[in-house]
C-alpha cells in the first residue's frame, strides 16, 4: 500500500533527471558539430602571397603565444599580425628551415573542456570523440638581426602547411633536404610504448 | 539622493554614538568591523613588503655571475617531431628567464654572447619521446599521455661539464600535446634552480679565466 506513492515519487524526478542529461548532451553534441562543420567549410588553401588565418602557437619574435591573427608573405618578408595590433615581421632569407606536420586538436575551447567535464554519464567523452579535428603545424627556423636562433609554431588550417611551405622557399627561405634516418633502438622504443 | 545621504548619515552617527547609548550587540559590531578592516589594511601594506623582500633575497641580492646559452635541442636517436624541439627550446628559454636564476639568457648563436664572463651553455638532448594524443586523453583519461624525458647539461664554454639533470615533463590529461614541452621546461628550470649554482661560481670563474687566457 505504501510503495506506490513513493514509486509514483521517485519515477518522475528520475526521467526528469535522464532527460536533463540527454538535452545537456544533445546541445554540446550539436556545438561540437556546428564547430566542425564550421571549419570544414573555412579551410581552403591559400593563394600564395595571400594572407591566412593562423595561430601564432610559440616562439614569433615580440607575438604573443597563442595569438590568432593574418600570416604573409610581402617583399621579401614573412609578416604576422594579430588581430587589432601591430605586424611582426621577419626576413624570409633569414629563415633556415621549415617543417609541417600534421596535428589532432579538440575543439571548443575551455567552455567546451568544462561543459564536457560536466557532462553526465560520461558524455563528455563520447563528445570527444567527435569534437577533435586535423590541423597543419608550421615549424619555421630562423635567426634574428644578432643571430639568436628562433623556432616559431604556427597553426593552421589543414591543407595550408605545405602550400606556405612552397611559397617561403618560392621566395628565398632556406630548406634542409630530409635525411633518411635508420631506425635505432630508442626509436623503437617508443613505438612499442605506443602500441 | 538627499534621503540616502540622510540614511547614511544616521548610520554613521549610530556607529560612531557613545558607547552607553546603545545595547552591547550594536556597540561590539562596528567596532569590530573597525577592526577587521583595520587588520585587512595592515596585511595589504605588509605582505607585498614581506614578500618582495623574499623574493629579492631568491635573487641572491643580484649576486647573478652566470648568464646562461640555451643550445638547440639535439634529438639524440629519438625521432623527435621539429615542432617539439622548437617548443622545449623556446620554452626553455622563457622560463630560464622567469627564474632570475641567470644575468642574461641567450639563444644559440646570438654573437652578444661571445665576449659575455661567465656564460655557461645548457645543452638538451632528448632520451625519450612518448608521442601522445589529446584526443586519446580526452576519451580514455588513461592513455593517450605525451611524455618527454631529456637530460641538460650545463656546461662553460670549454666544455667542462657544471651540471647534469635528467628530467621529464609529460601531459597526461588537459591540454595540447606541446604542454609537454611547456612542463618539462618549467621542471628543467626548476632543476638548476633548486641546485647550487652560486657556490660552483666561487670556484669555477678562475678556471674560466685560466682557460680563456691561454
Amino acid at each position: 500500500m505504501n510503495r506506490n506513492p513513493i514509486l509514483s515519487s521517485r519515477t518522475p524526478m528520475t526521467s526528469f533527471q535522464v532527460g536533463h542529461g540527454l538535452a545537456f548532451l544533445t546541445v554540446l553534441l550539436s556545438l561540437s558539430v556546428a564547430s566542425i562543420g564550421q571549419n570544414q567549410g573555412e579551410a581552403q588553401s591559400p593563394d600564395p602571397g595571400s594572407a591566412i588565418h593562423v595561430t601564432e602557437v610559440l616562439g614569433f619574435e615580440n607575438a604573443k603565444h597563442n595569438a590568432t591573427g593574418e600570416l604573409k608573405l610581402q617583399y621579401g618578408v614573412m609578416q604576422f599580425q594579430h588581430d587589432g595590433s601591430a605586424a611582426v615581421q621577419v626576413s624570409i632569407s633569414s629563415i633556415q628551415d621549415i617543417f609541417v606536420e600534421e596535428g589532432d586538436k579538440q575543439v571548443g575551447g575551455t567552455a567546451m573542456a568544462l561543459g564536457k567535464t560536466a557532462a553526465p554519464y560520461g558524455g563528455g567523452r563520447v563528445v570527444s570523440l567527435f569534437a577533435h579535428k586535423k590541423y597543419d603545424f608550421l615549424t619555421v627556423e630562423y635567426l634574428d638581426n644578432s643571430g639568436g636562433f628562433h623556432g616559431a609554431i604556427f597553426q593552421l588550417k589543414k591543407g595550408q602547411g605545405e602550400t606556405f611551405k612552397k611559397a617561403l622557399v618560392a621566395n628565398g627561405a632556406h630548406i634542409t633536404p630530409p635525411i633518411e634516418r635508420t631506425p635505432t633502438q630508442n626509436t623503437l622504443e617508443v613505438k612499442d610504448e605506443n602500441r | 539622493m538627499k534621503t540616502g545621504k540622510k540614511t547614511s548619515l544616521a548610520a554613521t552617527k549610530t556607529t560612531l554614538g557613545p558607547p552607553g547609548f546603545h545595547g552591547p550587540n550594536k556597540h561590539w559590531g562596528p567596532l569590530a568591523a573597525v577592526i577587521l578592516l583595520l587588520g585587512a589594511l595592515l596585511l595589504q601594506v605588509f605582505v607585498p613588503t614581506v614578500l618582495a623582500e623574499s623574493s629579492t633575497d631568491g635573487k641572491s641580492g643580484g649576486a647573478r655571475p652566470w648568464s646562461v646559452q640555451v643550445d638547440r635541442v639535439d634529438p639524440g636517436d629519438v625521432s623527435l617531431d621539429p615542432s617539439f624541439g622548437a617548443a622545449i627550446y623556446e620554452s626553455l628559454l622563457e622560463e630560464l628567464t622567469k627564474t632570475e636564476q641567470f644575468r642574461h639568457v641567450f639563444r644559440s648563436g646570438d654573437r652578444n654572447a661571445n665576449d659575455v664572463p661567465g656564460l655557461l651553455i645548457l645543452k638538451t638532448t632528448v632520451k625519450k619521446y612518448t608521442p601522445g594524443s589529446e584526443t586519446r586523453r580526452a576519451v580514455t583519461t588513461v592513455s593517450g599521455a605525451t611524455k618527454l624525458n631529456v637530460r641538460v647539461q650545463l656546461a662553460t664554454r670549454d666544455g667542462q661539464i657544471v651540471q647534469e639533470h635528467v628530467v621529464d615533463g609529460d601531459v597526461r590529461f588537459i591540454g595540447g600535446n606541446l604542454r609537454a614541452t611547456h612542463n618539462l621546461a618549467h621542471n628543467v628550470a626548476a632543476a638548476l634552480k633548486k641546485s647550487s649554482l652560486s657556490e660552483q661560481a666561487a670556484v669555477l670563474p678562475e678556471k674560466e679565466t685560466g682557460n680563456m687566457s691561454k
